[in-house]
């Protein structure tokens, strides 16, 4: 237990010790940005959309329960703002992204393409561990945006078809409602989220058992241990940044 | 009977590769257990045993992935354990590894794993360089028309070949190749065994073959080596080391043979 | 293969891109919101009591959002200073002589700081002004006034009963009874007393119905989302409870003010000298009129004290009760009642 905890500590701080020394894999991080943020932007961007939409339409009968449906704008951006919108892209791109990480990077690892790649005069944890964790630390917080972008345009649609509210009355309600303490917040944490996904795919590849079951084992734990975790750094972003509201 | 090539505790002067007393375990998994190993200049010796014996280990700590536990290991007049990240390099610019699964990047299409270890080892490449040295590692193989294509895409023993043009590609004075034949049928093993052949012509490197294949051991090797119980029991000619009367290794050559 | 790769270089391009314009977007439209950006200017506002005020809270003029709280912090010995950021757009607004008071922006809304009145006599505010403070009317000081108020009623029926005792006594001739000095004088007495009650249950009925319609607008509670419906239905029965209690001090203003006019036109006709005093009371309509101020007096009492009782019942205002109201509601209501027993067995024995 302790020695596989000394094991990621030390997987973490070799990650930023070769962030910083040259030299830098410039056009690999561009493939990955690539394959980690524009491919999942579809199904991010969806599950955004139909989050926001669901969520406006699920929290409706609460509040016309006292008759405060106007307040929906304000829960919902609440809600996306702070904790749906980081969450969802980071539960959807664990699923996605972390879990092809760990596939490839294990799958590499068992047949040998890590080593070739070492002895092909190439550092194959920068190559391949650093420029796939600073993709997903880079594009999910941005993915993130998108999804909160898009899930506010769900639930103001929602909100439109059924209170008939209109755009500058929910931008409005919106943006009364958050603070920059919400948005910064979200920003980090994302950040977090998306260390945490690449970090996770990556050690789980990279130290995955021999043979093809080894593949699939680290492409299942990578899914499994990132998302465990994210909720644990919710859970914790909780704490922190209600210290500072 | 080849004791007076192998003289342990001294290094051969015309030796490309000299191995001394090496050592190496897993837990309690002591695979290697006081290695002993000179390869001349030019020579193509092959390294046979049985699965899970640490043949792939030795070849591992020559190219500097494994660390030994102890013994040394100087190929090319240099030490590997002591050698800078920077001289490591170097270094494996001339050590060509030929991997037991081809090891081709499966993101990257044929040109983009041939030219892989070339635009990361040589500075200043033109395209075209790079275009025409990729080409002439295809043509050498005999694979041009798979150029465009992925590795998922090609054969077993058209992935081998491919991973052996990316070791060529540097041009290495030295090629390990890690079970060149395993997984494939005979003919196809046939024809890679006169690759290996023909890329000793080429370039005059000196090998190192890691096989449980005999034939592969015949055609390709000048010396074979027989790693029993973590050591090279016996070292010589193909021939001098199955007219051993020795139990066990009557039992390696029946059973390939059966088989 | 490089075209592909350059295809790819502007994908990623353009979509960090994008993520960042939504995320500055966002960054200004907040900013906007909370006229982070636009010019300011500061003016300070010493203050009491600040009832839970906090920086970032918004400040009012004529019901417009113009700025927000900056600092608070401790002024003298107990004081609040609060530094507030007024939009420069709404300075030539408000002038030198303006008043700020703590309120809210609904009854469980946020807390808001107001700025009222000003003349344009005086110069409009600068930078680092400071403006008067009015204290606000809380939800305590509201009951008090309603407490006073009720004493002050009392008091006035009192003195209608001693009036009317000493009139059912017959002290004397009728005559002697109007000429006696004391019994004119407690009469004014009563008099001022009753109109100083309907001046202040006057002012309590227009705090009690700013309350209530606060409580009534659904939008102004928009900024605190209340979780637990139970609280809120129990603040709209409370609302509704005020409403009614508004109602019934607005009838019992009704018959205070009838009955003050016609205590009015008594004593008018009681201070005309010119009038004999035998034709004032043997005049029919007048001593009618006494009967029926009298009768509406006691109405009056009772509909206040049902008011009390319903504001009792509510839970915002329980504490203020438990702690003042419960000695001197036993006491009140036997003198009330004792009252109301001798009122129609006075107006009924008069002739």
């Amino acid at each position: 237990m302790f020695l596989a905890l000394a094991d990621v500590f030390a997987f973490i701080s070799r990650f930023f010790r070769e962030l910083f020394l040259p030299p830098y894999e410039f056009k690999e991080i561009i493939r990955q940005c690539y394959e980690v943020g524009f491919r999942s932007l579809l199904l991010i961007s969806t599950t955004g959309f139909i989050t926001g939409m669901v969520f406006t339409n699920q929290s409706r009968p609460s509040l016309a329960e006292f008759g405060a449906t106007s307040w929906l704008p304000s829960l919902i951006a609440i809600a996306i703002v702070r904790a749906l919108g980081p969450l969802v892209t980071a539960l959807i791109a664990a699923g996605k992204v972390g879990s092809s990480i760990g596939a490839e990077i294990g799958s590499m690892n068992v047949t040998e393409q890590i080593d070739a790649m070492e002895v092909s005069g190439t550092n194959p944890f920068k190559f391949l561990v650093v420029s796939r964790v600073l993709a997903t630390s880079i594009t999910i917080p941005i993915l993130t945006m998108y999804t909160i972008f898009v899930a506010l345009i769900g639930g103001f649609l929602n909100v439109n078809m059924t209170e008939q509210t209109s755009f500058t009355s929910y931008i409005q309600e919106v943006f009364g409602a958050i603070s920059y303490v919400d948005i910064f917040a979200s920003s980090l944490k994302s950040i977090v989220f998306g260390f945490t996904i690449g970090m996770v795919g990556c050690y789980k590849g990279y130290n995955s058992s021999k043979g093809t079951e080894g593949v699939g084992k680290a492409a299942n734990a990578a899914v499994v241990t990132s998302m465990f975790l994210v909720f644990i750094e919710e859970l914790l972003s909780l704490q922190i940044v209600s210290s500072f509201r | 009977m080849n004791s007076a090539m192998n003289k342990p505790g001294k290094t051969d002067e015309n030796s490309v590769i000299s191995i001394r007393n090496l050592r190496k375990s897993f837990g309690d998994l002591h695979v290697l257990q006081g290695i002993d190993l000179d390869v001349k200049q030019g020579e193509n010796i092959a390294v046979l045993g049985r699965s899970g014996t640490g043949k792939s280990v030795l070849i591992k700590i020559i190219v500097g992935l494994l660390k030994p536990d102890s013994g040394s290991v100087v190929v090319l007049g240099q030490d590997v354990e002591q050698l800078s990240a920077k001289e490591m390099d170097t270094f494996r610019q001339k050590v060509g590894f030929s991997f037991q699964s081809s090891a081709l990047y499966d993101s990257m299409s044929i040109r983009e794993n041939l030219e892989f270890p070339l635009v990361r080892n040589v500075r200043n490449l033109s395209r075209a360089d790079v275009d025409k040295a990729v080409e002439k590692a295809l043509d050498d193989v005999g694979l041009s028309q798979t150029i465009n294509q992925m590795p998922s895409e090609l054969s077993g023993g058209q992935r081998k070949r491919i991973g052996i043009a990316r070791t060529l590609i540097l041009n290495p004075e030295i090629m390990l190749y890690d079970e060149p034949t395993s997984g494939l049928d005979p003919i196809t093993s046939i024809e890679i065994n006169n690759l290996i052949n023909e890329v000793r012509e080429r370039i005059n490197a000196t090998s190192i073959i890691i096989t449980h294949d005999l034939t592969c051991a015949k055609t390709t090797s000048d010396r074979v080596a027989m790693l029993l119980d973590g050591k090279f029991e016996r070292v010589g000619t193909f021939d001098d080391v199955f007219a051993d009367p020795d139990e066990r290794v009557k039992q390696f050559y029946n059973y390939n043979f059966v088989n | 293969m490089s075209t592909d790769s350059t295809k790819r270089n502007i994908t990623v391009g353009v979509f960090v891109l994008l993520g960042i314009i939504i995320f500055i977007a966002g960054i200004f439209v907040l900013g906007g919101q909370q006229k982070r950006f636009t010019k300011s200017i500061k003016i300070i506002a010493v203050f009491n009591d600040v009832g839970g005020l906090k920086a970032g809270n918004n400040v009012w003029f004529s019901g417009v959002k113009i700025g927000t709280v900056k600092r608070i912090s401790f002024y003298g010995t107990a004081q609040v200073e609060v530094d507030m950021n007024i939009e420069e757009s709404s300075q030539q607004f408000i002038r030198k002589d303006a008043n700020a008071t703590i309120s809210s922006d609904g009854l469980i809304g946020n807390k808001i700081v107001v700025i009222t009145g000003g003349t344009t006599s005086h110069p409009e505010v600068e930078d680092g002004d400071r403006l008067k403070t009015v204290a606000a009317l809380s939800s305590d000081q509201i009951l008090e006034t309603l407490q006073e108020n009720n004493n002050n009623l009392l008091r006035v029926t009192k003195d209608f009963k001693e009036l009317v005792g000493n009139l059912r006594k017959g002290k004397g001739t009728v005559g002697a009874v109007l000429t006696d000095s004391i019994v004119a004088d407690n009469f004014k007495r009563a008099m001022r007393n009753l109109e100083r009650a309907s001046d202040n249950t006057v002012n309590l009925t227009g705090s009690v119905s700013k309350f209530a319609s606060r409580l009534n607008t659904p939008g102004s509670l928009a900024n605190q989302l209340v979780t637990d419906t139970t609280v809120f239905r129990s603040l709209k029965r409370s609302a509704t409870r005020f409403e009614s209690a508004m109602t019934s001090a607005d009838q019992s203003i009704n018959t205070l003010s009838r009955t003050a006019e016609n205590v009015n036109k008594a004593s008018e006709k009681l201070n005309n000298t010119n009038s004999p005093l035998g034709v004032l009371l043997t005049d029919g309509e007048t001593a009618n009129k006494l009967r029926t101020t009298i009768n509406n007096l006691s109405t009056g009492t009772e509909l206040l004290n049902e008011d009390l009782k319903a504001a009792q019942n509510n839970f915002l205002l329980r504490g203020f009760f438990k702690k003042k109201a419960k000695a001197e509601e036993k006491a009140r209501a036997d003198s009330l009642k004792a009252v109301q027993q001798q009122l129609p067995d006075s107006t009924a024995s008069k002739p």
